[in-house]
């Protein structure tokens, strides 16, 4: 199958998405380059443009990150060719050190460096304007506001950098980007160019006294630049001969478009907003008695006008923030404040249960998670909250035995003295004394979680385990005649629940962990019900962040986990830097051997190219040892078991230590049998809310497995407490 | 002039909503229309809400639905097509799918409406109608073709200015060549079920 960009078939029709189109208009402008890394909405441009290479000899790669495939994209300028590079608005950040300088040696073959925001966060961590990285960098951008008008700038950008000799930012948001439209396509240019690299010292080699130079020249070519601005075919005036004007970027001005009858203002529609073109705007401006502005994020138009002394009615007139992206409704609402729209409806409230993004079923990511959170945990009790009104022993005896009897539960509240009380349960200790204590070799722990177990059929009553307990954390079953202890109900504890003080909380041995988390799939596991991690602030920023609160003092136990991709694009310098400065960090590398989030791109653990060719697998264990990490380990995340002993030596381990956790992307292979709740399951929602699979959900008293959604996967099986959990029977699909 | 229409299509991740979106505008440009879609991606590859707006005509200027001004809705599961419900303008159709699909991370103490709670809501505002697409699917021994049947039961709406033929075009330069004829099949019945629902 041919991609859908690569025929040469002028003035025809395509239903592209804004990614699809500026890589038609690329190919149209005969690229030979293009290197990015995956980040929504960006992703599908290089994915398009990767599919087409087979027709079209054009070379993509997915590069590790931002900034190389930005150094990869000017390399291949510099020999004369055409080269794109492309990459979320955040991305933009990573290049930018590559980009700032770009600006002053300029560029030989076109280059076009396409840049998606993401005003509303869709999929992102920030909502930054890259018109004002524009205006930091020196320079030209492209505000495309349709997929048309991403095709038609794409092609045309190319033209632009080789007569400015500057490389282009085309800018596209969310909604430019993942909208589609009827697209109509250009013709393919042929451009018979050789890679030859001129040996320009003083215009490639930025040493002080060349780049100071070089400033120079950047400063006139921006003022070319300026005049292309003012005569841009992006930028266009409707002369409606009306007293309104509007101006406006980007897609919010479609919308005032789809709402306003087009004929009774006049429009000025800026696409080359930099260098901002300031006498057709004060031409507009002129010819209007009243001029509005529309722009998505900062007032980037309204600060051009305010410097032109320019009166408008901006985003503060209209009720309009820099928060978050323009919907028609707003806009609607904006513009009727000027009676140039109907007010609108006030829209239907359902108050509908969410439905929030989670880890898939048969996540990999949640089997870590679970692992983690897992780790010695044990009932809490703050002696300052606790005012011993003895609810959590009513909760216990309820879920545990259906009773509301204080003698039957496993935690117990106790008066320390006048002031103050204390719920005590069991402790999960090390070395447990109640277990040396048994003389029927009836008690042990699980390696897993720490609990101990009570063999009912060894145990003869005696006791001695509760005389043995430091914390005074066993009882004795008033009619069994068996001891009773605290097996945190696998994770999910009804008394932490219930407590109305807020006093009781599930926590790690000694101390509370802190999991220092990273962007990708796994970002997703600090909400609930898993709430593994509690940070995330950019690629790679997990494991220094952790160093620094290690570097601090704190006495908690620092994680920090990150994903395959994550790791090459960010973490390796972090990496070398906690294991050279020494921070107690145990990093738990979640390798999925794939760009799971973005829809599966290849990274160097997957053993293919972005055009399919395969590659040699980049190792990670070797990875981490060479940056002079010596406590590994790589562990399968299915198998519990192994993955909570791991995780124990590496959080016994003084000094940095690193988790491999390695299996690939569930929805990349093929399912399992799947699962079904056998008739034992006793309704204790372990597995739908302190594992959180959403394959499994409520059913009255007790839960049931969706087999449409189940993948298989098993975890849940070694979750369950009960073993109330199973596969179904293959034959009879029940 | 060609007819303006606006129709949001709604499930959750996983499901195809934008393929069939996708499908949906692809048969309409056959039918010369000027067409315009959002849709998201990321952050939801199974498992979160996902919406994605068609809209279609001899113009259309911007991607987005106006709330409260959609013509249709297609729903592939009851929970998510009555979340949708504010775009719908009044008296607008539902097609929805009937599978009720619990969202993540519930917790005991949540109350979720049941299926008939759900379909009564949407019944306030629109002409709904049912289709059994996991029954149907399974009929065909494949369940992946649910979002196939809904365009069908979507093409046989009269409001939907399109031909069958576009339509049976659309899914037939979409698809690899082994799916065509099970997805054809699929779109009749689907279409079936609402033409049946009309009588």
């Amino acid at each position: 199958m041919t991609s859908k960009i690569s025929v040469n078939k002028p003035d025809s029709y395509a239903l592209l998405n804004g990614d699809e189109a500026v890589a038609r208009g690329a190919v149209e402008a005969n690229i030979k380059v293009a290197a990015a890394y995956p980040g929504t909405p960006s992703t599908e441009i290089l994915e398009t443009l990767a599919e087409a290479t087979k027709d079209l000899g054009i070379y993509a790669e997915w590069s590790i990150n931002e900034i190389v495939a930005a150094e990869v994209a000017i390399g291949a300028s510099m020999t004369g060719v055409r080269a794109l590079t492309s990459m979320k608005h955040v991305g933009l950040n990573v290049a930018s050190d590559a980009i700032m300088t770009l600006a002053y040696t300029g560029i030989e073959g076109g280059l076009v460096i396409v840049v998606c925001d993401d005003p509303a966060l869709h999929s992102s961590q920030n909502e930054q304007d890259t018109r004002y990285f524009a205006v930091h960098a020196k320079l030209p951008l492209l505000d495309a506001g349709n997929p048309q008008e991403a095709l038609d700038m794409a092609r045309r950008a190319y033209e632009i950098s080789e007569k400015l000799r500057l490389p282009i930012i085309l800018r596209l948001t969310t909604r430019v980007a993942h909208g589609k439209a009827r697209v109509k396509l250009g013709e393919f240019q042929k451009l018979a160019r050789k890679a030859e690299f001129d040996k320009n010292i003083p215009r490639w080699v930025m040493v002080p006294a060349n780049a100071s130079r070089q400033h120079r020249v950047l400063e006139s070519r921006l003022l070319e630049a300026k005049y292309e601005a003012e005569t841009s075919q992006f930028n266009i005036i409707e002369d409606n001969n009306t007293k309104i004007g509007i101006i406006g970027s980007g897609v919010g001005y479609y919308y005032a478009r789809s709402l306003v009858d087009t004929t009774k203002v006049s429009w000025l529609k800026l696409g080359f907003v930099h260098p901002f073109p300031s006498e057709m705007v004060k031409t507009f401006a002129k010819k209007v008695k009243k001029l509005i502005v529309l722009e998505e994020l900062r007032p980037y138009i309204e600060e051009n006008l305010a410097r032109l002394k320019i009166d408008f009615i901006g985003k503060t007139e209209l009720g309009l923030e820099e928060i978050g992206e323009f919907t028609p409704d707003k806009i609607r609402t904006a513009l009727s404040k000027l009676h140039l729209t109907t007010t609108p409806e006030s829209p239907q409230q359902l108050n509908l249960t969410p439905r929030p993004p989670g880890l898939c079923p048969g996540c990999t990511h949640r089997a870590l998670y679970y692992a983690l959170n897992m780790l010695h945990k044990s009932v809490h009790c703050e002696t300052t909250k606790c005012v011993g009104c003895g609810t959590c022993e009513y909760a216990c005896s309820h879920n545990k035995e259906k009773v509301h009897n204080p003698a039957k539960s496993r935690i117990r509240v106790v008066r320390q003295n006048q002031i103050q009380n204390i719920a005590i349960s069991c402790q999960i200790c090390q070395n447990p004394a109640c277990i040396i204590a048994c003389p029927k070799e009836a008690l042990s722990q699980s390696p897993l979680t720490g609990i101990i177990i009570v063999d009912k059929k060894q145990c003869n009553g005696c006791g001695w385990c509760i005389e043995a307990c430091p914390y005074g954390a066993i009882n004795m079953h008033p009619t069994t005649r068996k001891p009773m202890v605290c097996d945190v109900c696998g994770g999910n504890p009804r008394c932490v629940k219930l407590c109305p003080e807020g006093a009781l909380s599930l926590r790690g041995k000694s101390n509370d962990k802190i999991v220092a988390g990273d962007i990708g799939c796994y970002s997703l596991g600090a909400l609930p019900p898993i709430k593994a991690l509690q940070t995330c602030l950019c690629m790679g920023g997990g494991i220094s962040q952790a160093a620094g609160m290690i570097h601090a003092g704190t006495k908690d136990k620092v994680f920090a986990v990150i994903g395959d991709s994550t790791f090459f694009h960010g973490g390796m310098p972090g990496l070398l830097n906690i294991a050279y400065n020494k921070a107690n960090v145990c990093v738990i590398v979640m390798d999925n051997s794939i760009v799971a989030m973005t829809g599966h791109q290849p990274t160097p653990g997957s053993g293919k190219t972005a055009m399919g060719q395969d590659a040699k697998i980049i190792n990670i264990e070797a990875i981490v040892r060479a940056l002079g990490i010596e406590k590994v380990f790589t562990v399968d995340p299915y198998d519990l078991k192994t993955t909570m002993q791991t995780l124990k030596k590496a959080t016994n381990h003084e000094g940095p230590s690193v988790v491999i956790a390695k299996r690939p992307c569930p929805l990349l292979t093929p399912h399992g049998t799947p699962r079904k709740i056998k008739d034992n399951c006793k309704g204790c929602r372990v597995c739908t809310e302190a594992f959180g699979c959403p394959a499994i959900s409520q059913n009255g008293n007790k839960v049931k497995i969706d087999t449409a959604l189940c993948n298989g996967c098993g975890v849940c099986d070694k979750v369950c407490p009960f073993n109330a959990i199973g596969e179904i029977d293959r034959e009879t699909q029940t | 002039m060609k007819p303006k229409l606006d129709i949001v299509f709604s499930g959750v991740g996983g499901q195809g909503v934008v393929v069939l979106s996708d499908i949906f505008c692809e048969a309409a440009m056959i039918e010369d229309f000027n067409v315009a879609k959002a849709e998201i991606h990321g952050m939801a590859q199974r498992g979160g809400s996902i919406v994605a707006y068609a809209r279609i005509g001899t113009k259309v200027e911007a991607p987005l639905i106006e709330t409260g001004k959609a013509d249709a809705i297609v729903g592939f599961e009851v929970l998510e097509t009555t979340r949708a419900l504010p775009m719908l303008k009044e008296n607008g159709t539902v097609i929805v799918n009937m599978k009720l699909i619990p969202p993540n991370g519930l917790t005991a103490n949540v109350k979720l409406k049941n299926t008939e709670e759900l379909l009564e809501l949407l019944r306030t505002k629109a002409l709904v109608h049912q289709v059994d697409g996991p029954g149907i699917a399974q009929k065909l021994g494949n369940t992946l073709v649910v979002n196939t049947i809904l365009l069908g039961a979507l093409s046989a709406l009269p409001e939907i200015p399109l031909k069958a033929e576009s339509f049976q075009q659309a899914i037939a330069n979409r698809l690899k060549e082994k799916y065509i004829n099970l997805n054809l099949k699929a779109f009749q019945l689907g279409r079936e079920s609402v033409q049946n629902n009309q009588r």
